[in-house]
């Protein structure tokens, strides 16, 4: 009986977390958010060579990493660190604002792990997304 | 065994030809060596004496050791070196070897070091001593990451080495001719740089008694200092950089260290001079000099121009700091001539008055203090905005021109942890009313995503003026506002509980045609229709008793109101009088994105109203 019960609580606290991401709007849209998207796109034609060439790669935590900085000539390695850096300042500010925007600030980590997934789900073919065993090509 | 090295397998080969009872060569060679350090193998030594110049020659494959990582094939390097000898190699010799070594070079995946080295000295009296000339020629490296890497990097090093009683003497001088280097997170795309220092070295302490460095038109340095080579700690240091060309050190030195910041993304003119002290691994003082410095924000979002700065700091007394600017901007506002005078103390700032003109009036700061802790900066002050015009302001910020100054008085400016917090009110003079803003926040004003919050109260603005600034069609009469829990993201407007009405007390209260079709058609049309139907088409002007709108704006939907409920919707003008009209407002949520292309219908100058 007790052994049910414990069963009944894990499987209501996987649909609960399960629920939280299913209740919380990904696509939900205010300035701030309109703001980094914008600025997220226009850098995307920056990083896109970038994920081609195998120098940046998806984390599995939504970020972007430089992975073989090897892959970019030196003089554009300055700037690359500089791209990566400012892509995942504005992810993590898109993960807290998408939470704020659904009225739930606490939510930001699961929204993250959401879409770290989505991002690798949509990575193109050759790129380098990173899994639970490390870096893997696309 | 030996705890520092283990041999796994050598052996020694050497192999003389007794001619004259000379040695004609040596040759030694070892399959494999295995050292904390690292391991070689394919060792091959081989020195030939019977000929006119004496010869040696070295080829040996070697790894550095790497804990807990399998040896790959890729991972040995090669390593390979001829040189000739002096003539007779006897002991006195020695002290001058003369050795001269060309075409040697060091191979791996990632490194390519073709060198030539000469030898100058090897030994004095049984002591070494060495002077060496070491020769790149076109040497790339790379670290795993590719985050400290050369290429084609030409260059002559020059090394002397020698043990005295305080231990070994030694300079040394390098002359970067050409090549680019990456070093995280510098980028130096060609050479003309060379540093030449001596010192000591004693134990793990390396003194560099002076070096001298000049990087290509950047500037040049002179410092001294120590460093404990353990732990790679600069210890002391004393350096002085009398002239730095700031547009050229910029991009260099200072971009790839702001990063993330509002100023990583400027051009920058004019000249700087350093000079700092270091003592036990602490600053102890510096001494900055900006000379006709301008310095402009790529996105405009700032710009200073002819700044000039003295800040002198020192870790035991305050100092005074001055800087000036002759103008600027700062968020598109024009910032007139300004001085700033203050006092530092260790990590903290204080100023009694700090006045900034800006447009036609000044922002009068009084009382600042400011801390660096923790890396972030806390700081409070007082402040007042002497008065501006409104038309100066409205015109800078590219909105409807209005009229009216605006002044404010904030006892306390606090700003913690990122967020800008006023206790106090600010007072705008407009259109003959009041704008009072309270409570107001931001975050990250020069960041990607600013926020703002504040409550705004409108009190008795002038309807006539307002309505002509606005081109909204005239309307007589007052009217008051309360916009509460405003929050502004990237400076749109995403929540506010807003509520306008006609201002309460005894005045004229007219509204014509263009303004009832209008104001319908802000609520969604209808009584402009009947307008336009009935015989009220006839009067150019109505009287009313008191209008109001209300808009409560959450996800970007506004719910509607106005001044009285009904059945069927609300009242936005409730007539009085004769001829009187009321307007109606029946869509009680409305898009905020619609709404705002409705308001931008109506003030644009088309009078169509929208009818739904």
């Amino acid at each position: 009986m007790k052994r049910m019960l414990f069963s009944l609580l894990l499987i209501g606290a996987m649909f609960a977390s399960q629920m939280v991401v299913a209740a919380a709007d990904l696509e939900v849209n205010t300035p701030a958010i309109s703001a980094i998207k914008g600025s997220m796109q226009s850098r995307h034609t920056q990083l896109a060579p970038h994920y081609a060439s195998g120098a940046v790669g998806l984390t599995k935590d939504g970020m972007v990493a430089v992975r073989d900085a090897n892959a970019v000539p030196l003089k554009d390695r300055a700037s690359l660190n500089g791209v990566v850096t400012a892509e995942n300042a504005d992810r993590a500010k898109l993960y807290k604002e998408i939470a704020t925007a659904n009225g739930h600030p606490e939510w930001q980590a699961e929204i993250q792990s959401t879409f770290a997934s989505r991002w690798i789900d949509k990575a193109q073919g050759g790129w380098w997304v990173q899994g639970a065993g490390g870096w893997t090509q696309k | 065994m030996n705890a520092l090295s283990r041999l796994v397998s050598f052996f020694c080969l050497v192999s003389y030809s007794v001619f004259a009872y000379a040695v004609s060569e040596i040759s030694i060679s070892a399959a494999r060596v295995e050292h904390a350090m690292g391991d070689a193998k394919d060792i091959a030594l081989i020195v030939r004496l019977n000929q006119p110049k004496p010869t040696v020659k070295l080829h040996a494959a070697f790894k550095p050791a790497k804990a807990n990582v399998q040896i790959k094939p890729e991972d040995w390097m090669q390593f390979d070196l001829a040189c000739d000898l002096p003539k007779s190699l006897n002991p006195q010799s020695l002290n001058a070897v003369e050795a001269r070594c060309i075409n040697g070079r060091l191979k791996g995946t990632r490194v390519d070091l073709p060198f030539n080295l000469e030898i100058n000295r090897l030994f004095n009296r049984n002591q070494l001593d060495l002077n060496a000339v070491l020769h790149l020629k076109g040497a790339s490296f790379s670290d795993e990451a590719g985050l400290h890497a050369a290429e084609k990097l030409n260059g002559t090093l020059t090394v002397a080495l020698k043990q005295e009683a305080q231990g070994w003497q030694w300079q040394t001088s390098l002359d970067w001719q050409t090549g680019e280097v990456f070093w995280q997170p510098f980028y130096i795309e060609s050479g003309g740089h060379t540093v030449a220092a001596s010192g000591t070295l004693k134990d793990d302490m390396l003194h560099v008694n002076h070096a001298h460095l000049k990087i290509n038109r950047v500037g040049e340095l002179d410092l001294d200092g120590v460093i404990r080579l353990s732990d790679a700690k600069l210890l002391d240091l004393n350096a002085t950089l009398p002239k730095l060309n700031l547009s050229a050190a910029y991009p260099l030195l200072f971009k790839p260290l702001l990063g993330n910041t509002a100023f990583n993304n400027a051009t920058i003119e004019g000249d700087a001079a350093l000079a700092l002290k270091m003592k036990n691994a602490e600053l102890q003082s510096f001494a900055l000099k900006l000379n006709h410095v301008d310095i402009v924000d790529i996105n405009n979002k700032f710009a200073f121009y002819q700044l000039n700065a003295n800040i002198p700091w020192s870790y035991e007394a305050s100092n005074p700091v001055q800087l000036s600017y002759d103008h600027g901007s700062l968020l598109n506002l024009p910032l007139g001539k300004t001085q700033i005078n203050a006092e530092v103390n260790r990590f903290s700032l204080t100023a009694p008055n700090i006045r900034l003109p800006l447009l036609d009036g000044a922002l009068s700061l009084s009382n600042v203090s400011a801390a660096r802790i923790r890396d972030e900066w806390y700081w409070h002050l007082s402040a007042k905005l002497e008065p501006i015009s409104m038309s100066d302001f409205t015109t800078q910020l590219k909105l409807p021109r209005m009229l009216g100054k605006a002044s404010a008085e904030i006892p306390l400016v606090t700003y913690s942890g990122g967020i800008l917090t006023t206790d106090g009110s600010m007072v705008l003079h407009v259109f003959n009313g009041t704008a009072t803003v309270t409570q107001l926040t931001m975050q990250t004003p020069l960041g990607i995503a600013p926020k703002l919050n504040a409550e705004i109260a409108l009190r008795n603005l002038d309807l006539g003026e307002l309505t002509r600034t606005f081109s909204f069609g005239a309307i007589e009469g007052k009217l008051d506002g309360d916009i509460k829990a405003l929050e502004l993201q990237n400076w749109k407007p995403v929540t506010f509980d807003a509520i306008v009405q006609s201002s309460p007390g005894k005045y004229p209260k007219k509204i014509s045609q263009r303004a009832v079709e209008n104001i319908s058609a802000l609520g969604g049309g209808g009584a402009a229709a009947a307008v336009q139907r009935s015989f009220l088409r006839f009067f150019k002007q109505f009287n009313y008793g008191k209008m109001g709108l209300s808009c409560r704006l959450r996800n970007d939907i506004c719910e509607m109101g106005g001044v009285e409920s009904t059945a069927q919707g609300y009242i936005i003008v409730k007539g009085s009088g004769i001829p009187a009209i009321t307007v109606m407002g029946y869509n009680q949520t409305v898009g905020w994105s619609e709404l705002l292309a409705r308001v931008k219908r109506v003030t644009g100058g088309n009078s169509k109203a929208v009818i739904e």
